[in-house]
């Protein structure tokens, strides 16, 4: 039984909320992807991950204040709730302990071939 | 959104920087078509929790609705209680009809014995079967825990003293109490009818002659002044619920005694009923059970021959015709049919309140309009107009059980039942509220679904009349779907009606008006010639003799028939009666060759035969011609015109008439002088005191016992009619809320009509030529699925009357005026309208 439902994008954009801290909104999550990642990603991918994760319980958001070149609309911070934090602990905790049970030729030999 | 839209606008003014304003144009447009995702647009999940004041409100606006508009709540409101409490009635009716015998314990292993009846080409199936069946069943399989013969619910004559009375009862075998477990309040069920002189009575008979049904236990009754009856039990009256309804059983032996030809293994007449061991398969009894009679009956062979089978005995009420010798159908087609005409009344009244709340939903568009604009979801409006439908419903449902109370007596009387009022039932109310909820769920969706899908935009700027040609269109569908089944209706009510009217009007084949039944009792069996010829003497009697059966149940069949020239491997069936003389003369049947049975003659041994029987026997000119029917040899001296001594439902069968020597009982058959009615009926009563003062008077009349034959015929008419005025009513009332409401949307237009010179006239075939085209329609539609329902009907008959084309055009006119009726005081009511009134108002 799967605990969290987190998509592999879902974990980039959240883990990336976290590294912006209180400075996490539409543009500068998509910039802070694009940037650290090289790889681009889509106002409408970012738009529906952060809605599909909100509606999770993952994040929530809320209204701030607008800045240049917004005419007046404005921004939505968004900040990754507890809960959020497990699923990314589970995650990760996840992941560590299956690397951890790749035995070491294997682990070695796919290195070597690259 | 805006948020979005923000960070859309941030990009942009970051890309004109970076890129210049072409490419960030496009990218733009990019990123805002890579943006059209569902998740993007609008959250599916509600975003908020729509509060208990928002319900308030709906409920608040649906009942200034409700208010506002008093017409057509009325015409919803009085539509959906109609519908209701005929589906209620007619689901009460039903569930009744299948609580039928279902009270009995172990009711899956108590079986009733069928008998299909092979004699050459023909196979009749029945439950008649051989008088000692009973007795013998257990003793030849081990599956049958209990096995008891049941004879035919007469009136016998019982005294205790002084004190006689002819009570309805029957006899049946010993195990009779173990089969079945209607409630025995005095005495032991495991030894009720051990002994041939015992007789168990029903607590009313108890407490009629004794008092108590404590009292009558061990007490004696006089059985048809004969004979010393031991009462050994006393059951609780039977309920309704049971088919077989009685006052009494009396052990089978005193049956068999009477009946002397119920020991021969080749006769049949009595039921069976069985009760099987546990865990028995009765499917394989039933295979066994086919050849059963093959070695007790001497006449059996493949051509001719009765094969014995099982059904449970709690599918024999609904299930009893038999065609081929296979059981199909019976009581269940009618239950079927009822159950069918509650769905579409109520379906009827469905449609009025879809087609009224769509029809009215125009005016109700600007408070959408509002409501969309304020931030409702589709979904919110849909669910507040299904809680008017809802909360319309309940009202319906509310003043309907308040009116299933006050008709259910009338209603029990006119089905001939003791339907309780189901207030108490639980599974009432769940009834109800299944069909409260469907109602509310089918009256209210349609509407629901147009009036949410209303623009706000539209609505608030624009008229409200160019909205939705189609809803227009789904209105009239409506109109005309709830007309075509009404004329369904009808032309089934007048069919049924005029096969009834046949039935009771039809020629029987002999004068069934002004003839008087009398139960041959006491010393009038042994005298009766003495009896006929005093009795012939008093005013107004015209003619009299006797009969061993009532003329139209004749039920007695036997193959033991020789003629000259018969086929000797072929043993045709035919009922056989016993008669007295001047039979012909007092029946008033035709005589088609030959005499009737006279006195002067030696006609003890001679027989009148009818038309079908001659056929049978091949013959043209039967007179004189020798005919045995089982020991006795005779000679046919008459050929009656046939006549009908069963329902209409069956052909008329060979018959074989002879003379009954020194029957003891029977009916006398008395011609009266229909002028002198009340002296003649004093005469039979003062002869019948001479002749058997113990037993008190009792008479019949043919008349009345032949329309007892088609009581559930009978029913279905008064129901019919009632359903099929229901139906019309509620049409009516669907089609009155349209022209009201298609009035008021064109008051304009009539008005300006009406200005530039259009007469009063004009503007009522205007408004009424529109409807009377959906009539038009309707009964085009309803025509050929009516005549084919109706067809199906008239299958279940012999008998039967042709469908006329008058049945047609008469249902079609008649809806027609009644829908122009209804049209036509609105229409004129708009029509006379000051135009000034309408037009002033903008």
């Amino acid at each position: 039984m799967k605990k969290y439902q987190v998509g592999e994008f879902e974990e980039i954009v959240m883990l990336t909320i976290c590294i912006l801290q209180s400075q996490a909104y539409g543009v500068s999550i998509q910039k802070e992807i694009e940037m650290r990642l090289q790889r681009e990603a889509s106002m409408g991918a970012l738009h529906s991950a952060l809605i599909r994760l909100e509606e999770k319980g993952f994040l929530k958001s809320k209204g701030g204040e607008s800045s240049e070149g917004r005419e007046g609309r404005p921004r939505r911070y968004y900040e990754v709730t507890a809960l959020g934090r497990k699923a990314l602990d589970y995650i990760r905790k996840n992941r560590e302990q299956l690397w951890s049970a790749i035995p070491n030729v294997a682990v070695k030999a796919k290195f070597t071939s690259f | 959104m805006s948020n979005i839209e923000g960070d859309l606008l941030e990009w942009y003014s970051v890309r004109v920087g970076a890129l210049g304003k072409r490419k960030a144009d496009l990218k733009f447009i990019l990123d805002v078509v890579r943006l059209f995702r569902p998740s993007v647009i609008r959250s599916f999940r509600p975003g908020y929790n729509p509060s208990f004041a928002m319900y308030r409100n709906h409920l608040t606006t649906a009942w200034r609705n409700l208010q506002r508009n008093k017409g057509f709540s009325t015409i919803n409101v009085a539509g959906l209680t109609l519908g209701l409490v005929c589906a209620m009635l007619i689901g009460l009716w039903v569930n009744d009809e299948e609580q039928m015998n279902q009270f009995h314990l172990d009711v899956d292993r108590l079986f009733v014995v069928t008998s299909v009846e092979y004699s050459g080409d023909e196979v009749n199936g029945g439950y008649d079967t051989p008088g000692l069946l009973g007795e013998e069943l257990p003793n030849v399989f081990p599956e049958v825990e209990y096995a008891a013969n049941y004879g035919w619910t007469q009136h016998h004559t019982f005294a205790v003293g002084e004190k006689k009375l002819r009570i309805p009862g029957n006899f049946a075998g010993k195990d009779f109490f173990k089969i079945f477990s209607h409630p025995v309040i005095v005495g032991n069920r495991l030894n009720l009818l051990n002994t041939p002189e015992s007789i168990v009575i029903s607590r009313k008979m108890a407490i009629s002659f004794f008092g108590s049904p404590e009292e009558a236990l061990d007490k004696t009754l006089k059985f048809e002044v004969y004979k010393d009856l031991k009462i050994t039990g006393v059951f609780e009256d039977i309920t309704s619920h049971s088919s077989e309804q009685f006052e009494y059983i009396i052990n089978w032996q005193l049956m068999v005694e009477r009946n002397s030809w119920m020991k021969d293994w080749g006769n049949s007449g009595p039921t069976t009923f069985l009760k099987l061991r546990e865990g028995a398969d009765w499917t394989y009894v039933d295979e066994k059970m086919r050849a059963f009679l093959k070695s007790y009956s001497e006449d059996y062979s493949e051509l001719d021959r009765l094969e014995l089978g099982l059904q449970p005995y709690g599918d024999m009420y609904l299930h009893s015709n038999f065609k081929n010798g296979k059981i199909s159908g019976g009581r269940i087609e009618y239950v079927n049919l009822f159950r069918l005409v509650a769905i579409f009344v109520l379906v009827l009244a469905c449609v009025n309140f879809m087609n009224l709340s769509t029809a009215r939903s125009m005016k109700r568009a600007k408070e959408i309009g509002v409501r969309k604009s304020v931030g409702a979801l589709r979904t919110t409006l849909i669910v507040q107009f299904m809680m008017e439908a809802l909360m319309f419903t309940l009202i319906a449902v509310v003043l309907a059980l308040l009116l299933l109370n006050i008709v259910l007596p009338s209603f029990n009387l006119l089905t001939e039942k003791s339907i309780q009022s189901p207030m108490r039932e639980p599974t009432f109310w769940l009834y109800v509220a299944i069909v409260t909820s469907l109602t509310a769920l089918v009256s209210g969706l349609y509407p629901a679904v147009v009036i949410s899908s209303f623009r706000p935009a539209v609505v608030l700027k624009k008229a409200t009349s160019s909205l939705r040609s189609s809803s227009v269109v789904v209105r009239k569908s409506l109109v005309v779907f709830q007309f075509a089944l009404s004329m369904i209706f009808v032309v089934g009510m007048i069919v049924i009606s005029q096969q009834v009217e046949y039935l009771y009007t039809k020629n029987v084949g002999y004068m069934k008006d002004n003839l008087v039944y009398l139960p041959i009792t006491g010393t009038v069996g042994s005298r009766f010639d003495t009896y006929k010829q005093l009795l012939k003497q008093q005013p107004g009697i015209l003619e009299v003799t006797k009969m061993s059966h009532r003329p139209m149940g004749i039920g007695n069949s036997t193959g033991s028939v020789e003629w000259e020239g018969k086929d000797p491997h072929t043993r045709p069936t035919f009922t056989q009666v016993e008669v007295g003389m001047d039979f012909i003369k007092t029946t008033k049947a035709e005589i088609l060759l030959g005499r009737d049975f006279i006195e002067s003659k030696s006609d003890s041994s001679n027989f009148i035969i009818n038309e079908t029987a001659m056929k049978v026997m091949g013959y043209t000119d039967p007179i004189g011609m020798p005919l045995k029917l089982w020991d006795i040899e005779g000679k046919v001296v008459g050929v009656v015109k046939d006549f009908h001594f069963n329902s209409l439902h069956v052909a008329i069968a060979p018959l074989i008439i002879r003379v009954g020597k020194g029957t003891m009982w029977g009916w006398t058959l008395v011609r009266v002088d229909p002028g002198q009615l009340p002296e003649a009926l004093k005469a039979m009563e003062n002869m019948q005191t001479t002749f058997s003062p113990e037993t008190p008077f009792t008479h019949q009349f043919a008349d009345e016992e032949y329309g007892a034959l088609y009581k559930s015929e009978q029913l279905v008419r008064q129901l019919s009619r009632y359903f099929a005025g229901l139906a019309i009513f509620i049409s009516c009332l669907g089609l009155l809320g349209s022209v009201i409401f298609s009035a008021e949307q064109r008051t304009k237009e009539l008005s300006i009509r009406k200005v530039l010179g259009a007469s009063a006239v004009q503007i009522v075939s205007l408004l009424s030529n529109d409807f009377l085209k959906l009539v038009v329609l309707a009964s085009l539609i309803s025509f050929p699925i009516g005549y084919f329902a109706v067809e199906q009907w008239l299958g279940l008959f012999k008998y039967r009357i042709d469908i006329s084309i008058w049945v047609f055009l008469y249902t079609g006119v008649a809806s027609m005026v009644i829908a122009l009726a209804t049209v036509f005081f609105h229409a004129l009511r708009a029509a006379i309208a000051n135009p000034v009134d309408a037009l002033r108002a903008e």
